[in-house]
């Protein structure tokens, strides 16, 4: 059936053109080529004079680049291939398996909050941050990082920082900026930046004790870069208090922040960078809670915080071969009332100072290998005799912490490390820690803050 | 309190005073220093941020960087994605005037052709620039370019010296046009010369030059070279060594010096910018010397 339908169709289709088809001859065929040849001659032709009147009309708006007059925006025929348009998007995802000797890890005499504490035993992921960035327009810059943590067994998302940043082009005086919202305000070295870009897996003590890792409080904040030949920048802010140190207020706290910083090169190959901070500020309402809202603090602090940092690249290129020093120091002094509800102290008087520091170093030996040491201690303050045998009684121990590292970084967006901590918070207490971290960086690639 | 406030004030007239006096170059990389001097002469004041031992890939808003930014009234760079790990955050802190898009911003790549621009872009491939290749300034005919360039910029920036900076460029485009028909000359028996490099930042003289590059030691870009890849190489020119291996003054120098021992091909550093050597203290003898330094290594 198939094939005789087949044989029909075939037939047909010779009748009507397979006769025709025959009967040209060889001849025909030749004009019929010739014929092509010549229109496919003639099209190119056409298509080649259009691309040079392309390329002539390019290269006459590539030259139009400059008009005359001042403050002209001046655009370039190379399209960029950036998200001019769409927010810069970063992924950062961390983990850490630890490992600890010790049961415990409280630092009495200081009320740690829960950030501050030790991390997770065992395999555990940190926060894994995303970010969104942009320039808004000209006058605007516009940055979200979110946080999603694990915290009582469930998954949450912490604003990390959510900020407006004025650019140059708002018209303000040349070198003075405006930052508004949450942000890791500039205090001290570590605090402006993400603790995933930190060159340990944890923080230092007095991170953990006086920031409860960091300080990103909502607030608005303004910076000062003065005209000079070296750096030096001026600054501060005003905050809502809300945010270790100060703690719940429901808006009836007050907090304000300065700063100075100073910085420059020695030669070619070295520099460094030094700063002095202040964060002042009083804790009402439900007033500074640590030690899983055991302890509570009412009153004003004051925190002092100096910095020091020193980069030297022996060869010049800094990225075989770096030597970094860093170092910062805290001073707090307290004025207000201290509370432990789990030791029933009831409301004692407290006025006195403590302090801390850590002294770090990190040199990178190889273009991916770095291996670091840290040293962190804490100066305990006094204890009343109303907080005796209390969480705010360090027994007149000073905690102090070793740790050391090494890490290999083989993009600028994947890093390994592992870390041993040797950690002496309480007297008769050491804690040998031991962890192995990885923090990797998807989407954006963000710039290197000093 | 008060005497603060005059410090200051005082501090703000005196600065701004001298910087209206010259034009402040702040310069990315050696090699825009050293045009903005050909250009600009003694009516400029010029920074540069890198040095040739540097990587500029990896480069730190170090302090005095946003120092200088922040005075500067050209900000001179290669763009392409080279400085976006440090320049973003100086731009921050910088004049309105030098933000892009305004005649103060001047990035070199956007005035001439980029080569090696990928059509899909993943980190799997390294740090890998979506705009091409950033080392625009070893081909002669891109620094004609961006001097004339930069010689318009000057010129809307600081008018009343318009002449004094249109005569230089003239002067100078008259020297460096006598100098790349020299070069092209003299580098002729280069042509299909067989180089190997580090990274991938030789690629504009190897275009000009009309050599070939073969291989290069970073398997990926800005991932130093593995042994393995280095082995790989040693297999692949055992028979047919290429005629040399380059890299910068910044690249260290154990995997090319390694593979040069092994496949006996020399290993040279090529200056790459100012002061990469003790002689190429100018343009002109940074593309004297690396002409002469590849003909060195073909004679060998």
């Amino acid at each position: 059936m198939l094939k005789t339908k087949l044989a029909a169709s075939a037939a047909i289709i010779s009748l009507f053109f397979g006769t025709s088809v025959l009967a040209e001859s060889d001849k025909d065929i030749d004009i019929l080529r010739a014929e092509i040849q010549n229109m496919k001659q003639v099209y190119e032709k056409r298509i080649a004079d259009m691309e040079a009147k392309l390329v002539r009309v390019e290269k006459k708006r590539d030259q139009v680049s400059v008009s005359t007059g001042k403050k002209v925006p001046i655009r370039s025929s190379r399209r960029i291939l950036s998200n001019s348009y769409n927010p810069s998007v970063g992924l950062i995802l961390n983990g850490k398996y630890s490992n600890f000797s010790s049961g415990s890890s409280e630092i009495p005499g200081f009320g740690i909050g829960e950030e501050g504490e030790r991390g997770k035993e065992g395999p555990a992921i940190g926060e894994s941050e995303m970010n969104f960035s942009a320039s808004v327009d000209d006058k605007f810059y516009g940055s979200l990082t979110s946080a999603i943590v694990r915290e009582g067994g469930s998954d949450k998302i912490e604003l990390e920082e959510a900020y407006l940043q004025s650019l140059p082009g708002l018209g303000l005086p040349s070198g003075l900026s405006l930052k508004a919202g949450r942000s890791l305000w500039t205090l001290g070295y570590l605090n402006e930046h993400h603790a995933h870009t930190d060159d340990f897996a944890d923080r230092p003590l007095p991170y953990r004790a006086y920031l409860n890792k960091s300080f990103n409080d909502d607030g608005l904040a303004t910076s000062y870069v003065l005209p000079t030949n070296f750096y030096s920048e001026i600054g501060g802010g005003i905050f809502r208090a809300d945010d270790f140190p100060f703690g719940t207020g429901d808006g009836e706290n007050t907090a304000w922040s300065a700063f100075a910083r100073i910085g420059g090169d020695i030669g070619n190959n070295q520099n460094w960078r030094l700063g002095g901070y202040l964060l002042s500020g009083e804790s009402k309402g439900s007033g500074r809670k640590s030690n899983e809202d055991a302890v509570i603090f009412k009153g004003e602090s004051d925190l002092y915080v100096t910095d020091l940092r020193y980069v030297w690249a022996p060869t010049g290129n800094a990225r075989n071969k770096e030597v970094i020093f860093q170092t910062e120091y805290f001073w707090r002094s307290e004025d207000g009332t201290y509370q432990d509800t789990e030791n029933s102290t009831g409301i004692i008087n407290f006025d006195d100072s403590s302090s801390g520091l850590y002294i770090q170093g990190v040199y990178k030996f190889f273009p991916r290998w770095r291996v670091g040491v840290r040293y962190s201690r804490l100066f305990s303050p006094n204890v009343p005799a109303g907080l005796v045998g209390s969480n705010l009684d360090s027994a007149n121990f000073d905690p102090r912490a070793y740790a050391t590292m090494i890490d290999w970084t083989n993009s600028e967006f994947s890093r390994v490390r592992l870390q041993y901590n040797h950690e002496k918070l309480k007297d008769g207490q050491t804690d040998k820690q031991f962890m192995m971290q990885y923090v990797i960086s998807i989407g954006a690639h963000g710039a290197h803050k000093y | 309190m008060r005497l603060f406030k005059l410090i200051l004030i005082g501090l703000f007239c005196t600065t701004s005073n001298v910087t209206h006096a010259m034009v402040n170059i702040f310069a990315c990389e050696p090699e825009w220093g050293a045009l903005a001097k050909e250009i600009g002469g003694s009516k400029v004041k010029i920074f540069s941020a890198t040095h040739a031992k540097q990587d500029p890939h990896y480069i730190r808003a170090r302090p005095s960087l946003i120092a200088k930014a922040r005075k500067a009234n050209i900000i001179f760079c290669s763009g392409a994605g080279l400085e976006v790990g440090w320049l973003p955050l100086l731009l921050q802190k910088a004049e309105s005037s030098v933000q892009p898009g305004m005649e103060g911003h001047l990035i070199a790549s956007k005035f001439v052709k980029v080569l090696e621009k990928p059509i899909v872009v993943d980190r799997t491939m390294g740090d890998i620039h979506p705009e091409g290749n950033p080392h625009v300034h070893l081909n002669p005919h891109n620094i004609s370019l961006i001097a004339k360039e930069l010689t318009k910029r000057l010129e809307l920036i600081d008018a009343t010296n318009a002449s004094f900076y249109r005569n230089r460029f003239n002067s100078f485009a008259l020297r460096w046009k006598e100098a790349i028909v020299r070069w092209e000359k003299n580098a002729s028996d280069l042509k299909g010369m067989q180089v190997v490099v580090h990274h991938r930042t030789f690629s504009y003289l190897i275009d000009w030059l009309g050599l070939i590059e073969v291989a290069s030691l970073e398997l990926k870009p800005g991932i130093p070279a593995t042994a393995s890849h280095l082995e790989g190489l040693l297999q692949q020119f055992k028979t047919k060594p290429p005629d040399v291996i380059v890299r910068t003054p910044y690249e260290p120098g154990n995997a090319s010096i390694w593979l040069s021992e092994k496949i006996n091909s020399p290993a040279i550093v090529l200056p790459y910018t100012i002061n990469g050597d003790v002689s190429s203290v100018d343009l002109f003898a940074l593309f004297e010397n690396s002409i002469n330094l590849l003909k060195g290594a073909l004679n060998d």
